[in-house]
Formats: structure tokens, C-alpha cells, sequence
């Protein structure tokens, strides 16, 4: 009886995991992963790409589709600059955001608000390599011929209210991040895909100042 | 003595006072408001909230659903979901999902209280009565602390503003414009007895 437990466990594990992720498999050396990941992320000091976000509502049936610019310098500085179909900007600047949006603009300190700071260290730890290491999330790593799947689950109750999971695609060409998706716990997610990928450019530091 | 009791008199009638006191009576037919409310399948408004001095913005998707209840969601510019409403036929209101720092009952109800007016969802003709002033008329719907006014000019044909009354005074004013295909382009929500205002602005997909 036992064996049987057991032989169905591992049959439906199997089976989840091969549901979860088609076409991945899960990563077996996951130490030797972070090592490299970690070493090739020290090697980009900067990004530029644009991006498409879908926000999918399952209960609805619905897609907003959004896209802009994004640009990425080291160390800890993110801008994204939505274009359509709404303009907004966000400037991450260590532990500053600034949102500007119309004619309205903030500066919101992320030390005040630790769900910020949190929301804020993804991405910032997402393009940067250092995402593997965040305290806030397990994480389990899976892999294809062409990317690597980084599947992270928040730890934290406030981060667990908001995902369910954040799953992120990692090129193997150049360790550089291709997707972010952020699964809610309701069947809703919003996925980022980053495209036209420009690394190692020269990014003026004006891009990222805030007043 | 005697002025301050006066003075003090005097505040107190102005104060009871109803702000709708010189209107009158009229007739006409209450179901002509009907133009005004929104015909939404699916739209998509940019957001802003102003409540005590914090900003917040954001998107709010509307859709209605095959059993004809509407949904609310509002997200911000980067997918973060702050509520998923529902306004069902009949007045029914679920809350299918609300982010803890916002999961209040006042702040539910403001909200649901606040939408119920531009939407229009939920009025109810049989009990609505017109009145009218030099230059506007006030379609009212009675509810159960107070009234719905839907203000329009005196040909019925240009929605001026609509305001959430208590007995006495209007506690919220809105304003609904710029149709195109039965949506409105603007709405725009502010209440009366503390800082709090709601914009919505219509975006092309």
C-alpha cells in the first residue's frame, strides 16, 4: 500500500511538473546555475529594450496590452516609460521610484513602504542577476535547449497576498532575462516580454535621475 | 445674550436647511434618463485617485458579463491588482477581490456607492419623482440614506452633473461626458465632506 502511495505520488509530481512547464526540464546542479547565472548577470552593466505587457483576466476573458521602453544601468537602476496605450513613466533609482504620470509626478521613498521595496527589488533583481538569492522567494529552476525558467514563490505574507508565483525566462545566449511573468493567486497574471535587447550600451545617467 | 442667541439660532436653521429646498415639482417621465447610462461591453479608463493628500493611479477595465453583471477591476500601470467588483442586476455587489490595505468596510461602500451613481445600474423608476429649478431639472431616486440626483438641462438631453445626497445636502458630485457609442469619455467623482476625487478618462485600445 505504501509503495503504491508512493509510486502515485511520484507519477502525479511527474505529472505536474511536466504540466507546469511544457518543454522543461527541472535543473539538476542548481548551485552550479546560480554560480554562472551570477557571473554572467556581473557582466551587464546595462540594458535597453523595449517591452509588451500583458495583464490576462481570466474571469473575464480579458487583455490589456500595454508596451514602452525600458532601460536598465547598474547598479539598481530601472526605467520603464509606457507608451501606449497609456503614457507612464517609472524611474528606479536604488531606493527611490518616481512615477510620473500626465501632469502628476511622486517621489516615493522605497525604505518607507517595505511592499514597494519588495515589488521594486524584482525587477530590479530580476534584470540583474541577483534574484536568486532574495530572501523573499523559494526557488526552483528548470531548463530548456534555449532558456532557463526561474520559478519563484514568495516566502512573505505580503508577497504572497499579491503572487502566487513569479516565473522568469532567462536566455541561455546571454543570461539575459526574455520574460516576466507574474501569476496571481486568482488565475489572473501579468506577463512582461522584453524585446530588441540592446546590452552593454551607454545609458546617460540623466535617464535615471530623480529630483 | 440675546444676539448670540440669534446668531446661534440662525446657524442652526441654515444648517438643517435642505439644499434642495426651492425646487419644485414636475412631470415627465423618469425612464428619458436611461440615454445617459452607460452601454458598456468591455471598456478601458486610465485611473486617478486623490484621497487626504495620496495619489494613486492606475487602469480600470469594465466589462459586462454574459449573465449581465458588470466587472470593475482596477490594477495599476504595471498589472498589481487593488479590486475585482461586481455589480450584479437588481443592486446585488459582490467584492470578487480587494487588496488587504484597501479591504475596509467604509472604503468598500464609498466605493460601491460611488460607482452605483455614474454606472446607474441599480435606479429604480417606479419610485423616482422630477424636480425642477430655473434652469435644470433633478431626476431623484429615493434610496436608503438619502437620494440619487441626476441633473440635467430642461430639454432632458445634456446630463449637467449627478450628486449623492444625504436628506439634505449632496455628499458627492459627478459628472459624466463626452459619449461615443453609449460610453462616456470622462467621468469624474468628488465627494463633498472630505478630500477624496476619483478621473476616469477613456482609453483607445
Amino acid at each position: 500500500m505504501h509503495k503504491l502511495l508512493l509510486i502515485g505520488l511520484f507519477i502525479s509530481g511527474g505529472i505536474s511538473l511536466k504540466a507546469q512547464y511544457t518543454g522543461y526540464a527541472p535543473l539538476t546542479d542548481l548551485s552550479k546555475f546560480k554560480e554562472l547565472f551570477s557571473v554572467e548577470a556581473q557582466k551587464v552593466t546595462s540594458i535597453k529594450s523595449d517591452f509588451v505587457q500583458e495583464k490576462n483576466l481570466s474571469m473575464l476573458s480579458e487583455k490589456i496590452t500595454s508596451q514602452g521602453k525600458f532601460w536598465f544601468k547598474k547598479d539598481s537602476r530601472v526605467r520603464m516609460e509606457y507608451t501606449k496605450p497609456f503614457t507612464y513613466l517609472m524611474i528606479i533609482n536604488k531606493d527611490k521610484v518616481f512615477v510620473k504620470d500626465g501632469q502628476k509626478q511622486n517621489t516615493i521613498s522605497t525604505k518607507s513602504n517595505k511592499l514597494f521595496q519588495q515589488i521594486n527589488k524584482i525587477t530590479v533583481d530580476c534584470v540583474q542577476g541577483t534574484v536568486l538569492t532574495n530572501p523573499d522567494f523559494s526557488t526552483r529552476v528548470f531548463e530548456n535547449k534555449n532558456a532557463y525558467l526561474v520559478e519563484l514563490s514568495p516566502v512573505s505574507k505580503n508577497l504572497k497576498e499579491f503572487f502566487k508565483t513569479i516565473v522568469v525566462i532567462v536566455d541561455k545566449k546571454d543570461y539575459s532575462v526574455t520574460n516576466i511573468e507574474m501569476n496571481e493567486n486568482s488565475g489572473d497574471n501579468t506577463i512582461i516580454h522584453f524585446v530588441n535587447k540592446e546590452m552593454n550600451t551607454n545609458l546617460p545617467d540623466a535617464l535615471f535621475a530623480i529630483n | 445674550m440675546r444676539y448670540l442667541l440669534l446668531i446661534s439660532s440662525l446657524i442652526i436653521q441654515l444648517g438643517c436647511t435642505s439644499a434642495y429646498r426651492n425646487l419644485q415639482h414636475t412631470t415627465g417621465d423618469p425612464n428619458n434618463l436611461q440615454r445617459f447610462k452607460p452601454v458598456i461591453t468591455t471598456a478601458l479608463y486610465k485611473i486617478d485617485v486623490n484621497v487626504i493628500g495620496k495619489y494613486l493611479s492606475g487602469l480600470l477595465l469594465l466589462k459586462t458579463m454574459p449573465d449581465s453583471s458588470l466587472r470593475m477591476v482596477f490594477s495599476n500601470e504595471m498589472g498589481f491588482k487593488f479590486f475585482d467588483f461586481e455589480f450584479a442586476p437588481g443592486g446585488r455587489f459582490k467584492v470578487n477581490y480587494i487588496i488587504s490595505k484597501m479591504n475596509k468596510k467604509p472604503v468598500i461602500k464609498t466605493l460601491r456607492k460611488d460607482f452605483e451613481l455614474v454606472l446607474m445600474q441599480s435606479l429604480d423608476p417606479s419610485t423616482a419623482y422630477i424636480l425642477k429649478d430655473s434652469s435644470l431639472l433633478y431626476y431623484v431616486f429615493p434610496r436608503s440614506n438619502g437620494f440619487y440626483y441626476y441633473i440635467t438641462n430642461p430639454a432632458g438631453d445634456e446630463l449637467v452633473r449627478m450628486e449623492r445626497s444625504s436628506k439634505r445636502k449632496p455628499v458627492v458630485e459627478a459628472i459624466m461626458k463626452d459619449y461615443h457609442d453609449g460610453i462616456p469619455d470622462t467621468i469624474g467623482i468628488t465627494h463633498k465632506t472630505f478630500h477624496f476625487t476619483i478621473g476616469l478618462k477613456k482609453i483607445v485600445r
